[in-house]
């Protein structure tokens, strides 16, 4: 189903919303782009993506799992509740939707987590194709189709006059039946309202088979891996503003009488990371730097069938020293 | 106005929350190693629980974090559980602390097993070091509970020094059983020890075991098992017929936090228990 909306309708529309469930949508904080409680002003047009990547608001970088408290000297344990209420988050964009995608792979395997699994179930994802292609990027490359996505419940794409809204799943569906706010849309509209991105590239940089392929076969090139690594100061920036990165250490809290435990953010590039109490397998940093690419390129391809990486850019853009992943991609290929 | 819809239910289960379980016996086996036997404050999670040999579990102390071990006894044997705890780090200096009556948390069973299956019917070669005998130590009792189902049993077991020596009490028990060959050895005797003298892999070969129908069990530390293995190669035993369990760091246990993945495979969902023909085919070494 296609819908057509006009600027000023999509703000009422989120308004609307806000009545029924928390509406989220692209704001600064702190000059960063992220995504904030819609404040019924306009939506803005010079967001490209947000800082940190919207995992943050599924796979929370803090998450309390549950309590202790010792009444009168007896222990009791209870679980602390996953969050509920409707959520409706406006405006991600196609590789961080990808991404949550990913992360639910992991999270509803063998052992359902419950708090990953109730944050994406209560929140409708509405998406917005890209206007331009964010720096250090290879969304592209990692296939993912920066006007188009399946991965929401709604997908946007801008037209002068608005948007032409594409529902994908039925609740999606369900959500643009209000006739009042949109008219009638077709296909030829949608298709018309395909854009390409701003500084998009003509040809790709690396082919991804070839590029999957060579991370698997580059692995027990240790000369390989300390050369790419070497400049890595070992911070961990790139883990947390991955949005498919999902490592996370589990800690106790514990104030007078009770306490509780907390699941937080870790990262695979920390070299206490696997340590143990006699030996630590990845005590060196270039086996840390080739986990994490290999994990995301080959184990986690063998394990769940997708490449665990949407090329958002994050990583390359924000790395301190200037650390690139596409160039070490393209190297493995060399 | 449409209201919103969702999707369908998410689980209920929280599957890092622990259950408690009584500390009822606390067994010092070291200096610095003790043995726990919990049970489940629930009784009824008594009656249900259930695992097999080989597995491992997470344990909490509420306040300090939680930490993996093996569960060290046998399911045959279900009136309680065991575990077995090296002093080292945070938790295990906590539990340390612990002492009959103490409440601690258990999240378990998790990862796979010994192949019971393919050790039936076959001569059972137990080779121990150190903490290393704990989780062998179920397998030992699964089996000598069962005793008719296996042909001949050696236990192999070594330690620093006779004061390292675990599981006194079973080494004492298994030593009169007749129907048990155990072989003990130390890398440095005292002047009260009667037993071999030397490191594990060394009198392996000195005392040799034929690998004819047999499956060599092993658990210790990272070094005793690399020369472990050349010793078993020496006496004609294939990469098929040696298990072992591994250790890795572990947060979870579920399969999501991240840490213990050799390549593609996570000790704990895949393992902790592999054959050396698995281990030999992995496309990692960091383990």
């Amino acid at each position: 189903m296609f819908r057509k909306i006009a600027k000023e309708n999509l703000k009422k529309w989120l308004i609307d919303l806000k009545t029924q469930a928390e509406v989220l949508t692209p704001a600064k904080a702190n000059a960063l782009w992220t995504y904030r409680n819609f404040d019924a002003q306009d939506i803005p047009r010079d967001f490209q993506n947000s800082r940190l990547p919207p995992k943050g608001l599924f796979l929370e970088s803090l998450r309390a799992l549950f309590e202790w408290k010792s009444p009168g000297g007896s222990l009791q344990v209870h679980p602390l509740p996953a969050l509920d209420g409707p959520r409706v988050i406006f405006g991600l964009r196609p590789c961080d939707a990808r991404a949550l995608k990913i992360l639910e792979s992991v999270f509803a395997r063998d052992y359902p987590d419950v708090f990953y699994l109730r944050n994406l179930s209560r929140t409708l994802i509405l998406g917005q194709a890209c206007r331009v292609q964010c720096e250090g990027s290879f969304c592209g490359e990692m296939g993912i189709d920066s006007q188009d996505s399946t991965d929401f419940d709604v997908f946007f794409r801008e037209v002068p006059q608005g948007y032409i809204a594409r529902a994908i799943t039925a609740r999606g569906t369900a959500l643009l039946e209000r006739r009042d706010l949109s008219e009638e849309s077709s296909a030829e509209e949608w298709n018309l309202a395909r854009s390409e991105p701003r500084g998009s590239r003509e040809r790709p940089l690396f082919d991804l088979e070839r590029v999957k392929a060579a991370v698997a076969e580059s692995f027990p090139d240790e000369n390989f891996w300390k050369r790419v690594s070497a400049k890595c100061i070992n911070c961990g920036v790139c883990t947390y503003l991955c949005p498919t990165c999902h490592c996370f250490d589990l800690c106790d809290l514990q104030m007078p009488g009770q306490g509780i435990r907390f699941r937080c953010w870790d990262s695979c590039a920390f070299a206490d990371f696997t340590k143990m109490a006699v030996h630590n397998p990845r005590e060196e940093k270039w086996r840390r730097y080739r986990q994490r690419v290999s994990h995301k390129f080959n184990f986690f391809y063998q394990n769940f069938q997708a490449i665990a990486c949407v090329g958002c850019g994050r990583c390359v853009a924000h790395c301190p020293v200037n650390l690139d992943l596409r160039q070490v991609l393209l190297e493995t290929a060399r | 106005m449409n209201s919103i819809k969702m999707n369908g239910s998410a689980p209920e289960k929280n599957i890092y929350q622990p259950h408690l379980m009584e500390i009822i016996k606390v067994i010092p086996e070291t200096a610095d190693t003790k043995t726990f036997h919990i049970q489940f404050v629930d009784p009824s999670l008594q009656e249900t629980f259930s695992f097999l040999s080989g597995q491992f579990a997470e344990y909490s102390v509420f306040g300090e974090g939680e930490a993996t071990f093996c569960i060290s006894s046998s399911p045959t044997r279900p009136d309680h559980l065991e575990f077995s705890v090296k002093r080292i780090g945070r938790v295990t200096h906590a539990l340390h602390q612990l002492n009959p009556g103490d409440l601690i948390g258990f999240r378990g069973p998790y990862g796979n097993h010994f192949p019971l299956d393919r050790l039936k019917g076959k001569n059972l070669l137990f080779i121990g070091g150190g903490i290393g005998l704990a989780p062998l130590r179920s397998l030992i009792h699964n089996v000598l509970d069962n005793r008719t189902d296996y042909k001949e049993i050696t236990i192999f077991y070594g330690a620093r020094s006779p004061q390292d020596l675990c599981f006194k009490y079973d080494l004492e028990t298994w030593s009169r059983n007749p129907l048990v060959k155990m072989i003990t050895t130390v890398d440095v005797g005292d002047g009260d020890w009667k037993g071999n003298v030397g490191l594990v892999p060394v009198v392996l070969e000195e005392i040799g075991s034929s690998s004819d129908g047999a499956v060599a069990i092993t658990c210790g530390p990272p070094i005793m098992i690399r020369y472990t293995l050349k010793s078993l190669e020496k006496l004609g035993f294939t990469p098929s017929q040696i298990w072992t369990t591994l250790e890795m760091k572990m947060k979870c246990g579920l399969g999501k936090c991240g840490r213990c993945n050799i390549g593609p495979l996570y000790v704990c969902k895949d393992g902790p228990v592999f054959s050396f023909e698995e281990i030999r085919s992995f496309s990692s070494d960091e383990f």
